[in-house]
């Protein structure tokens, strides 16, 4: 045995030691089956030897990382050992522990387990100990995440701004000598409401699953003994003699039927038991049929909220949101599952604290940018027609198929330029600079003017020449840029300047407007 | 509208761009030229496209540089930091120096025979660095260590 460090160190759940064998198995399980193929073919003599050995080995290799890492939390810090050889240790100041996810898959669940991934601020430096007791995991997340509470977690949704500033939102004194304090009451912003099942067919994620699962039994379909040339060509002329079209019909209805079921399926696996709430400080998702995921993003590092409406989505009333936050793995969560427009629109307001940004009508572009717009879209098209010529002229196929495909194209590029343009569009609502973007999509990004933290104003040569320019605020949440597209050079210089008053004070010079702004 | 930062960068500047894009041009116009003349059976047509070639790679080799020189330009100030650059588009950057997190200079061989260096400002955002081209490396020298101090003196995580 490894012996404890002491001092406090304690090792991850005993049932790690179920836990990590059975994955090993799981991993080991091919080789080890070709393994024994190979051995059996060759000679019975060593099976004495290798069997204990395959079956020992995975057990021994997945007791080894239970005996080695070893945990503790001190006054100031969460620290963890791992490793026999190369012993590394993490630590993190409990001041600056940012997210608290907790996650289970259905393995974890079994074994009441809980995998615990502790977040920084630092976006690649996560501490993760899988895994703990559920009940340990729980108790450690409220405790990490209940040091820090500051700020009343439940502001009311009437407007009021909250304190701007992050360093506001530290420890405050009143709870600084108290390991656990007396937990705030959560407050709930979002449930899951199974009539928001009928968006889940009209959110396109899982198509790619779908698309690669037929792949991949095309793949399996190409195999069969069955599928050959002879029996291809004849059973089409079977076909084609009695009904291509009721064929298609099937073919037809059954994709969607199988989208219908998979697309339903997807969204009861991820949003079981969803729920959305604002406690200690942080807002708190945690959802999950078979893999349940709790995740916690604290607020004063949530810079703003991204409403997207998916083009079929819209078409049904639907939307989606997510979080743009500093310090969390990839900035862009999503915080709720696809739901109507009203409800991601009032969970947003809630998690902005402010009741305008994303309701505010946005400032259009104007003309050119319609036309830069319409442009864009068409320019692709004609690429699309121009390599659909080649082909045409290459395989020697009817012209007028081409000319009818080109003609749908462009006007198909009319109408998604048009879209794009009317997605198009910006807004200063109070202390957020709101931003609208998309071909197919509606998107609308909202970000708190604190967080912006530099400006591009960038003009290509063309842009150049009508006067606009693409105003990109760079900032640390999210995607880490909100982009505002085709706007007058003038009118992005005015809105730069309003978001974050005095930083291009010093290079704003007044210049008589050669249009009406 | 905003104006202009307020210094150029290194005359030197226009020497060094001129250098390095004779030499990426040269690969480029050569390497055509070898294709064209190895390649057994090209139509002649080709070879006005590698003539076309020529001549676009010259004018980009003496106009770039001036032009560059004219539209690039940077500033610091106690507040912010300023730049403007591009030659066929323009893109100006701003970032405060308040967010303001890491000050790196680089000089390469070639800009070190023309006495170059660039300066690259990063704030936490990996769309918002700002990169000052070219000053001549005393300046450059100068703008770090004011930046660094600055910096340096700035609380909070800059975020």
């Amino acid at each position: 045995m490894i012996p404890a460090p002491g001092d406090g160190w304690v090792r991850l759940s005993p049932r790690k030691l179920l836990l990590d064998p059975v994955k090993a198995v799981g991993q080991a399980v091919v080789p080890v089956v070709v393994a024994l193929i190979g051995i059996s073919q060759s000679d019975m003599r060593f099976w004495p030897a290798v069997l204990p050995l395959v079956v020992l080995g995975p057990i021994v290799l997945g007791a080894l990382p239970w005996l080695t890492t070893h945990y503790r939390v001190t006054d100031t810090q969460i620290q963890v050992r791992s490793g026999i050889l190369n012993k590394t240790t993490s630590t993190a100041p409990l001041d600056r522990v940012r997210s608290v996810d907790l996650e289970a898959s259905l393995l974890h669940r079994v074994l009441g387990l809980q995998k615990v991934q502790v977040g920084t601020g630092v976006d690649d430096d996560r501490i993760t100990l899988d895994a703990l007791a559920a009940a340990d995991a729980h108790a450690l997340r409220t405790s990490l995440l209940g040091r820090r509470v500051a700020v009343p977690a439940a502001a009311p949704l009437d407007g009021a701004p909250q304190p701007a500033d992050p360093l506001a939102a530290g420890p405050a004194p009143a709870y600084a000598d108290v390991p656990v304090p007396p937990p705030a009451p959560a407050v709930p912003l979002a449930a899951i409401d199974w009539s928001w099942l009928r968006f889940a067919p009209f959110s396109l994620g899982r198509l790619v699953l779908l698309v690669g699962g037929l792949g991949l039994l095309s793949q399996v379909a190409d195999e069969l003994p069955i599928w050959n040339e002879d029996t291809a060509t004849s059973a089409w002329e079977w076909l084609t003699q009695f009904a291509v079209v009721a064929i298609v019909l099937t073919l037809a209805v059954g994709g969607l039927t199988l989208w219908l079921v998979v697309s339903v399926a997807g969204y009861v696996l991820q949003w079981w038991g969803f729920r959305l709430a604002r406690e200690h400080g942080s807002l708190h998702l945690t959802s999950g049929l078979l893999t349940t995921r709790s995740i916690t993003v604290e607020e004063a590092k949530v810079r703003g909220v991204e409403v997207t409406e998916p083009v079929l989505l819209r078409l049904v009333g639907g939307a989606e949101l997510s979080t743009l936050a500093t310090g969390v793995e990839d900035g862009v969560t999503q915080v709720l599952p696809p739901c109507p427009r009203t409800v991601a629109v009032g969970v947003g307001e809630a998690v902005l604290d402010h009741r305008g940004p994303l309701t505010a009508p946005l400032v259009e572009h104007g003309p050119k940018a319609r036309r830069r717009a319409w442009f864009r879209q068409l320019r692709n098209a004609l690429d699309v027609i121009v390599l659909l010529a080649v082909g045409w002229w290459w395989f020697e196929l009817t012209w007028w198929w081409l000319v009818a495909l080109g003609g749908a194209l462009l006007v198909a590029a009319v109408v998604v330029g048009e879209a794009s343009y009317r997605h198009l569009g910006h807004a200063l609502a109070g202390e957020h600079l709101v931003a609208g973007s998309g071909t197919l999509a509606r998107v609308r990004t909202v970000l708190e003017t604190d967080g912006i933290i530099g400006w591009v104003v960038a003009q290509s040569w063309w842009q150049r020449r009508i006067g606009l320019a693409d105003l990109t605020a760079t900032t640390a949440a999210g995607t880490e840029r909100v982009v505002v597209r085709d706007v007058r050079l003038e009118v992005a210089v005015a809105l730069a300047d309003a978001a974050t008053p005095g930083l291009l004070g010093d290079f704003v010079v007044t210049e008589p407007a050669r249009e009406q702004v | 509208m905003l104006r202009a930062p307020a210094h150029r960068v290194s005359p030197q500047a226009i020497g060094f761009w001129t250098v390095s894009a004779l030499m990426g041009d040269a690969v480029l116009v050569g390497g055509a030229a070898v294709a064209w003349l190895v390649v057994p059976g090209a139509p002649g047509w080709v070879g006005l496209v590698v003539l076309l070639l020529a001549v676009v790679a010259v004018a980009h080799v003496v106009l770039m540089p001036r032009i560059r020189y004219r539209v690039h330009r940077w500033e610091v100030t106690d507040t912010a930091v300023h730049t403007r650059e591009g030659w066929i588009g323009r893109e100006t950057r701003i970032a405060p120096i308040s967010r303001v997190q890491t000050v790196d200079s680089r000089q390469g061989a070639l800009m070190r025979m023309f006495g170059l260096a660039s300066i690259t400002v990063t704030t936490a955002s990996a769309a918002g660095p700002i990169t000052v081209d070219c000053l001549d490396a005393e300046t450059a020298a100068h703008v770090v260590a004011r930046l660094t101090a600055i910096t340096a003196a700035t609380e909070g995580d800059a975020t």
